[in-house]
């Protein structure tokens, strides 16, 4: 219901930030807050991190494209605090004329890794900082573009014959990771460029 | 006496009669088509990754030595058993063989005490 | 080696009353002892659960013991809708089968793409491997698929050894394709409601 209380970190996110925090308003219950770009980090780390907020639970990450062509992209973050039992939406609006760039918080929730991956698989946005940001539902080589965007036609961009080749084409053990890796010792019998591909993430212990 | 075993022989010789019909006729019957693929090892799937020697822990070994030793008490207490009533040992009776057990399984109990104490039989 | 390969190298031996009572032989056997090579990617598999478990019970079929490895597996089910990142994998499985293999594809996703006409899902297994029974529904209910099974008996009581077409291994050819582009294309089109979904620009 529109007018209901919202959370109270809004105000405290305003007096905080200030301009950084653009329009907010309660929609059925939740509140939701649209942040400006070059501040979210901060922001997010503030509401986790400050005692009064602690919003240590990242329910969810994810962004919507509205049917509205002019209305930005939104990269939204659902926020619970476990300890205030309060659920936050932050949004962070992406113009689509500009760059679909964003600062990645998976040093603040570790649950970001694999969201932001889905988010960047479905939408095109990238996530700056990110350790290892690359497709996650469609696979790596996956070369028709961004399905979740409304200018991606429902069947795909190529034809079904070209993409059933592509498909059978792909290498299913191409997205191994490290762990997996070296828990099979088989660290040193993949392909190389997925040997460069892992050197990025970092290597643990055991592999030399 | 030797007539009571003809059946066992019998048996032999069917199962053994079976077991050869059912690999020849499988290999008569069996259309081979062989395919690269077909000679790598399944891996759900995928192409293989890796070898599949791995380390795994001493525990199950000492588990499967353990159980063959006492499995090998069993094995002779079972005729002890069946022909305990008509033992005579040491001319005591069915308590000479029961002593004579009881010393068998007493020289394995002392082995089992000192496994136990060692931590063979700790499984974490 | 065996008695095909004897009719393959040209030896002409035609269907005789030892040929026919051999076939009956060998086809009752490999028809009531199917060992499904389970490929479950989604809904249809729970179905295909309770057909296997005791109120329908596919034992009576001989088919109880789901032969996890493709080695030794007689018919791949595959129930379920499948996606392109998958495909490879239930390719992989099939050519790793031994002879003679049969395919029954469960469910509508799995025998045309179902529902799901959109760029993630495969438009019906038939464009990856070759496959002999389809059942229809979403998901067919047990009796659907106890009825597939059967057909598929019925079709290896049909089959005789002497017939050079059987049992021949359908690889992908050069392309790495397993049915040609333009039939690809063809079986995918849209039908029914999906002609009106048509998100794109």
């Amino acid at each position: 219901m529109n007018g209901a209380t919202p959370n109270p970190s809004v105000a405290s996110l305003q007096a905080r930030f200030g301009a950084a925090i653009g329009r907010t308003f309660v929609s059925c219950g939740d509140t939701i807050v649209v942040v400006a770009r070059e501040r979210s980090h901060d922001v997010l780390r503030w509401l986790k991190e400050t005692p009064t907020e602690a919003y240590d639970y990242l329910t969810d990450l994810t962004a919507v494209e509205y049917r509205d062509r002019e209305h930005p992209l939104e990269v939204v973050y659902l926020l619970w605090s476990l300890s205030q039992r309060v659920l936050l939406r932050v949004k962070v609006e992406l113009p689509k004329e500009k760059l679909l760039e964003v600062d990645s918080i998976v040093d603040l929730w570790r649950a970001a890794d694999w969201l932001e991956r889905e988010v960047y698989d479905m939408f095109g946005i990238t996530f700056r900082g990110h350790p290892d940001l690359r497709r996650i539902l469609m696979w790596d080589t996956y070369a028709e573009g961004h399905p979740l965007r409304k200018d991606f036609p429902l069947r795909g961009r190529f034809s079904r014959a070209e993409q059933t080749r592509q498909a059978l084409a792909g290498a299913p053990e191409a997205n191994y990771s490290l762990e997996e890796l070296s828990i099979a010792e088989a660290y040193h019998s993949v392909p190389g460029e997925m040997r460069e591909r892992l050197g990025r993430q970092g290597r643990p212990q055991g592999v030399e | 006496m030797l007539a009571s075993y003809v059946p066992l022989l019998i048996l032999i010789a069917l199962v053994a009669i079976s077991a050869v019909a059912i690999v020849v006729l499988s290999h008569l019957f069996s259309p081979t088509r062989p395919t690269p693929v077909k000679h790598e090892p399944y891996e759900s799937g995928i192409p293989p990754l890796g070898t599949a020697r791995e380390r795994f822990d001493v525990k199950f070994y000492l588990v499967a030595v353990l159980f063959i030793v006492f499995d090998i008490e069993v094995v002779f207490m079972m005729p002890w058993a069946v022909a305990f009533r008509q033992l005579d040992i040491l001319g005591l009776g069915v308590l000479g063989g029961l002593l004579e057990m009881i010393v068998f399984v007493a020289v394995l109990l002392v082995g089992y005490v000192y496994l136990w104490k060692r931590g063979a039989l700790e499984w974490d | 080696m065996g008695l095909n390969s004897h009719a393959a190298a040209g030896i002409i031996m035609s269907p005789n009353w030892i040929t026919a009572r051999l076939d009956d032989l060998v086809n009752w056997s490999r028809a009531n002892s199917l060992w499904p090579a389970s490929f479950f990617p989604a809904c249809c598999a729970i179905e295909f659960m309770a057909t296997a478990a005791s109120r329908y019970d596919i034992s009576r079929f001989g088919m109880e013991r789901l032969a996890y490895s493709p080695r030794q597996a007689d018919v791949l089910i595959c129930a379920g809708r499948l996606p392109f990142k998958l495909a490879p994998v239930l390719r992989r499985i099939w050519d790793q089968m031994s002879q003679p293999k049969w395919a029954i594809s469960v469910g509508a996703c799995a025998s045309t793409g179902g529902i799901f006409d959109t760029y993630a899902m495969v438009q019906g297994i038939d464009t990856i491997i070759p496959v002999d029974v389809y059942v229809p529904g979403c998901p067919p209910r047990p009796e659907g698929i106890l009825y597939g099974i059967m057909l598929l008996q019925k079709k290896i009581k049909q089959e005789r050894f002497l017939d050079p077409a059987l049992r021949v291994e359908r690889l992908l050819d050069d392309e790495g394709m397993f049915l040609p582009p333009a039939v690809v294309d063809e079986v995918s089109e849209p039908f029914g409601n999906s002609v009106h979904q048509t998100r794109s620009g």
